[in-house]
């Protein structure tokens, strides 16, 4: 009996075990379905099915998964359902809508890919991490061309990389403008970062800008004063160049301006709305707030544009960025479900949806002929955020890093005790940009095999080491009869070798096998070796 | 440091005792300590070799002096057991086999090949043009490659020592038969498992369980360090990762290489790891330990009532209590608004702006939190004090003081120096109080360009936290940066274990 008990505590200790061992795995990004026959045969081939005019050819049942932010749950299911009863096409989706909030969406899609919803919605700042991470698939010709057609140029903007577009544009409301509190700040001095100042603090009340936390906020000091900040992608969402001007004499107002600001006594760095309910007189948030802040402050609610700050003389009007939300369709291994959702993207971003969103949920239209619309232009969150938009700047793609580089410029602003602090605190940020495309002198003179090779497409190098004096090998790779190559320095063009020297044309694989490339400096020739 | 003997350690005087511990501890201390490390590995490793050596000579030797059913049982494991009447055993080894070579033909060979570059061909887009759609071919998945690698390693050492343990078997079997007696059957091992064998039946499911759910997940983790498994490289959708050697320790620890000074910004956040767990610990212990003393004092009335307040704190879970402390204490929070109100600040106080201020109010809060549960263990543990100790103290003349620091202090210590050094440990692993509170911040401008952009008041365990989930997801720092948070933790332990007087000294309080 006794063993008995003893057998019983001994499972449920492994019960325990399993319980909490399950919690810690799952910290490790998941890896489900362990089948481990399936995995190494993989390939389901996607061949292009017997060619026949688009369209009918996609009829058929379709299991999906949508992820929306929560509000839009109810409109979204409405609107499947009513593609699913007009469509030309004969698709019928069985779709689940669930509710996912944007950020969450990207972050969700990010880690397990697999388990991601086939069709989500998401910010815009995601969208360079998105498609690096493959969780975006690239839209076809037509798809394209509807996009461009049909949206404004910064929502536009926001979906492409390197050429390419990735991503449908869902709302173009993504900025942020004024909220102030008539019953404190006098109508003639909302125009003026100064007099606003002086009045937060006069009257002992917080002037709410989220400078500190959010270079999203922050930047639109700079864009005040003229300066850019644009980063270059390519067809991957990686990020190869950055034009970025936030260090120049222009940056250095945009910083004195900034300082006005985050040194006051009453400035709060947040953009939460509810702020008005604990003792703020302004906070500059987006629509998305619009709500909460029309319940606190009832008819002493004002929106408008942002102020301007005078330095030295000279106005400048703070800029904004201005960004929108996009609709991904996830990467599908079928062709004829990939193109169903595709149609499904183009339907719930059309004219229709987009304006039965903003009737729905104030959501502000990328769609061209929704933006011209009466309704469109009277809502007052909107308005404001009109009023603000000939100072802002589109947002295009921002590398991940900059957020958290370009943050700190306000926390060392409020810190500055001279000018010289404050171009000092421009030009570590500068120097902490460049540092992310900065390579060392090591990798600058690395040579390295690129080509169409072991499953990559001219954009993964791999290493060489020197084996003698110029003379370079690389690792055994596994390489296909028709696979070509060239060898290149410093993981550029700049200097590349193909088989008939300098900037000579790809060496082409003979046979199937396992090679060792080898680059002989001295002789500048290039060859394999059976290895 | 020369050593003292006796007689001269204690003619010295109290200060110079405590320079020549110090001294001591320095010269001879560590060394000894190192030394010991290094003695126990040279033993481990002459252990291993001559294992290994008998274990071989072993083999040879059964094969060599063994029939030729032994000989076979090389082979084809569980050939002798079965020739030998002992059918169970032999089947139960031959099974085993048969599935490990399934198992390796069929999944196994795969993923151990694959082991070594963690996959060959990435994923590959395709672009109908009848649909004008792009499809996405999958290939090789270098996180299911390593794991199931690992896991086809493990099984591959469970085979090996299955097979040894067959030819062991058919050794004594041949030394039993020889020396007359009968063999086991079926039957009687089974009934062993439930008598002489019984811990093992306890035991099977509980290693299982550990080497599944424990032992594999750290070993997998541990070799995310070794590889370059990141957002951009997730090793399925996007790019496979692979091998990269001690690259992450090198970033991790180097000084130089752009702004990306990772060397610094560990060691700040270490060092104020340290200093969090060390005050988050002893205030808790000293100020918990103390109000427990004053509830249990003789003359202090409704004592119940004492102790229910400071167990409110923990039946509000911590995740609402710390959210909205973190609200209170904020710049436009509730203490801010008050303090202002009544006129007494014309300022909001920086509680979470600056960086010493963040510092001191967390550990503040810490103890508010931290106190009931030491008050709790101190309140028992105080009762348990034999009363005639205070009493034949206070005959010899003792004040309280000295009563505290002879008796009460002492006493405790050793029953709760064990306490102590895990709650320094979880103390310094804290994420709750941290992230809840901060999210680690303020931000630290200089720490801003190392992955993750660690603040002012992050642990190890939030940094590592705040890289994963960072814009470029790095979870080889993370993995290294883990790996760091073992190293420090159980050197720590082993250290301050060690010299725990409920350790060194069993039979003090007994």
């Amino acid at each position: 009996m006794k063993k008995l008990l003893a057998l019983l505590l001994a499972a449920v200790m492994v019960f325990a075990l399993c319980a909490c061992g399950g919690s810690s795995g799952s910290s490790a990004p998941a890896a489900d379905s362990g089948d481990a026959a399936e995995a190494p045969a993989a390939d389901e081939s996607a061949a292009a099915p017997a060619a026949q005019s688009g369209g009918s050819e996609l009829a058929g049942e379709y299991a999906i998964t949508v992820w929306v932010a929560e509000a839009a749950v109810d409109l979204t299911t409405k609107q499947i359902a009513d593609f699913n009863a007009s469509n030309e096409y004969g698709i019928v989706f069985n779709a689940t809508v669930e509710a996912v909030g944007e950020g969450e969406a990207a972050t969700n899609m990010i880690t397990d890919v697999e388990a991601g919803g086939d069709i989500y919605c998401f910010a815009q700042d995601q969208f360079a991490r998105l498609v690096q991470a493959g969780a975006l698939s690239k839209l076809g010709a037509q798809a394209a061309e509807f996009v461009t057609a049909n949206n404004d140029a910064g929502s536009v903007t926001a979906a492409t990389t390197g050429g390419e577009i990735f991503a449908y544009p869902l709302t173009a409301d993504n900025g942020y403008f004024m909220y102030y509190d008539k019953s404190v700040i006098p109508e003639e001095d909302v125009d003026s970062l100064e007099a606003l100042i002086a009045d937060c603090e006069e009257a002992g009340m917080y002037f709410s800008m989220e400078t500190d936390t959010s270079a999203w906020y922050m930047a639109g000091f700079f864009f005040g004063t003229g300066c850019v900040s644009e980063w270059i992608t390519d067809d991957d969402g990686a990020f190869v160049s950055v034009n970025d001007t936030f260090d120049s004499p222009e940056g250095l107002i945009a910083v004195k301006g900034m300082q006005k600001l985050v040194t006051s006594p009453m400035y709060l760095s947040s953009s939460a709305g509810s702020n008005f309910a604990s003792n703020a007189a302004i906070v500059v948030t987006g629509t998305w707030d619009y709500e909460t802040v029309s319940e606190i402050l009832g008819d002493n609610m004002g929106a408008t544009d942002l102020p301007s700050f005078e330095v030295d003389g000279t106005e400048y009007h703070l800029g904004s960025y201005s960004g929108c939300k996009l609709l991904g369709v996830k990467p599908q291994t079928d062709a004829t479900k990939a193109a169903a959702l595709h149609r499904l993207a183009q339907y719930l971003t059309g004219e229709a949806a987009q304006m039965e969103r903003f009737e729905a949920l104030s959501w502000g239209p990328s769609n061209l002929t929704a933006q011209a619309d009466e309704e469109v232009q009277a809502n007052p969150g909107l308005a404001a955020l009109i009023a603000q938009s000939p100072y802002s700047v589109p947002q295009g793609q921002i590398h991940g890093s900059w957020w958290d580089l370009a943050k700190v410029i306000a926390t060392d602003v409020e810190a500055a005790q001279s000018e010289e602090d404050l171009q000092a605190a421009l030009d570590s940020y500068r120097d902490k940009i460049s540092a992310l495309f900065e390579m060392s002198e090591e990798e600058l003179n690395a040579w390295s095999v690129i080509g169409g090779i072991a499953g990559t497409s001219w954009d993964t190098d791999f290493p060489m080491t020197e084996v003698e004096p110029g003379v370079f090998q690389s690792d055994p790779l596994d390489l296909a009869a028709g696979d070509e190559l060239k060898v290149r320095q410093g993981a550029s063009w700049d200097v590349n070798y193909g088989v008939d020297g300098l900037d000579g044309s790809n060496l082409v694989v003979d046979a199937d096998g396992t090679y060792i490339v080898q680059f002989d400096t001295n002789t500048e020739t290039l060859s394999l070796i059976e290895g | 440091m020369k050593q003292y003997s006796d007689l001269e350690y204690l003619r010295l005087s109290k200060g110079r005792k405590f320079l020549y511990g110090l001294g001591r501890f320095f010269t001879a201390g560590i060394p000894r300590f190192f030394k010991g490390i290094g003695l126990a590995v040279g033993r481990f490793f002459k252990r291993l070799g001559v294992g290994i050596g008998t274990e071989l000579s072993d083999l040879f030797l059964t094969f060599k002096n063994g029939d030729w059913k032994t000989r076979s049982s090389y082979l084809i494991m569980g050939f002798g057991s079965i020739c030998r009447g002992q059918v169970l055993r032999g089947l139960l080894f031959l099974l085993f086999e048969a599935v490990f070579i399934v198992y390796m033909l069929t999944a196994g060979g795969y993923w151990l090949s694959m082991l070594p570059s963690l996959g060959k061909q990435g994923p590959m887009e395709v672009y109908n043009e009848v649909l004008d759609a792009y499809t996405t071919q999958y290939f090789d998945n270098s996180f299911k490659i390593l794991l199931y690698g690992v896991l086809t390693v493990f099984f591959i050492i469970a085979f090996l020592y299955t097979w040894r343990l067959n030819i062991r078997q058919n050794r004594i079997a041949e030394d039993i038969l020889r020396s007359g007696k009968r063999l086991k059957s079926g039957k009687d091992d089974l009934r062993s498992l439930v008598d002489d064998q019984f811990h093992k039946t306890l035991l099977a499911l509980p290693l299982l369980g550990i080497l599944v759910f424990t032992v594999l997940p750290i070993v997998f983790m541990i070799l995310v360090a070794f590889t370059n498994y990141d957002g951009t490289h997730d090793g399925y959708n996007n790019n496979l990762f692979t091998w990269v050697g001690l690259q992450n320790f090198n970033t991790m620890l180097s000084w130089s290489g752009g702004n990306k000074v990772y060397a610094a910004t560990f060691g700040e956040i270490l060092v104020w790891t340290l200093i969090w767990a060390f005050f988050a610990t002893f205030t808790n212990y000293f100020l918990g330990m103390f109000v427990a003393m004053m509830i249990n004092k003789k003359g202090i009335r409704i004592k119940k009532v004492w102790r229910t307040i400071l167990v409110m704190t923990i039946a509000i879970p911590q995740f609402i209590s710390l959210l909205y402390v973190s609200k209170m204490f904020a710049k436009n929070g509730l203490i801010n608004l008050f303090l202002m109100n009544m006129g007494w600040i014309q300022q909001a106080l920086p509680f979470w702006e600056d960086p010493t201020w963040a510092r001191v109010t967390v550990i503040i809060i810490n103890i508010w939190i931290g106190i009931p549960y030491l008050m709790l263990i101190a309140t028992g543990i105080l009762m348990n004090i034999p009363q005639d100790l205070y009493e034949s103290s206070r005959i010899d003349g003792a004040n309280a003081w000295q009563q505290y620091t002879k008796i009460t202090l002492p006493y405790m210590l050793f029953i709760t120096g064990p306490y102590l050094l895990t709650s320094f440990t979880s103390n310094m692993n804290n994420f709750n109080v941290i992230y809840l509170l901060t999210s680690g911040g303020p931000t630290n401008s200089a720490a801003s360009s190392v992955a993750g952009t660690a603040g002012y008041t992050d642990l190890l365990i939030t940094w590592l936290f705040k890289i994963t989930t960072g814009a470029e997801a790095q979870y080889y720092l993370a993995s290294v940066v883990g790996i760091m948070v073992f190293v420090v933790v159980a050197l720590i332990s082993v250290i301050v274990y060690n010299a725990l007087p409920s350790i060194k000294n069993e039979e003090d309080f007994q």
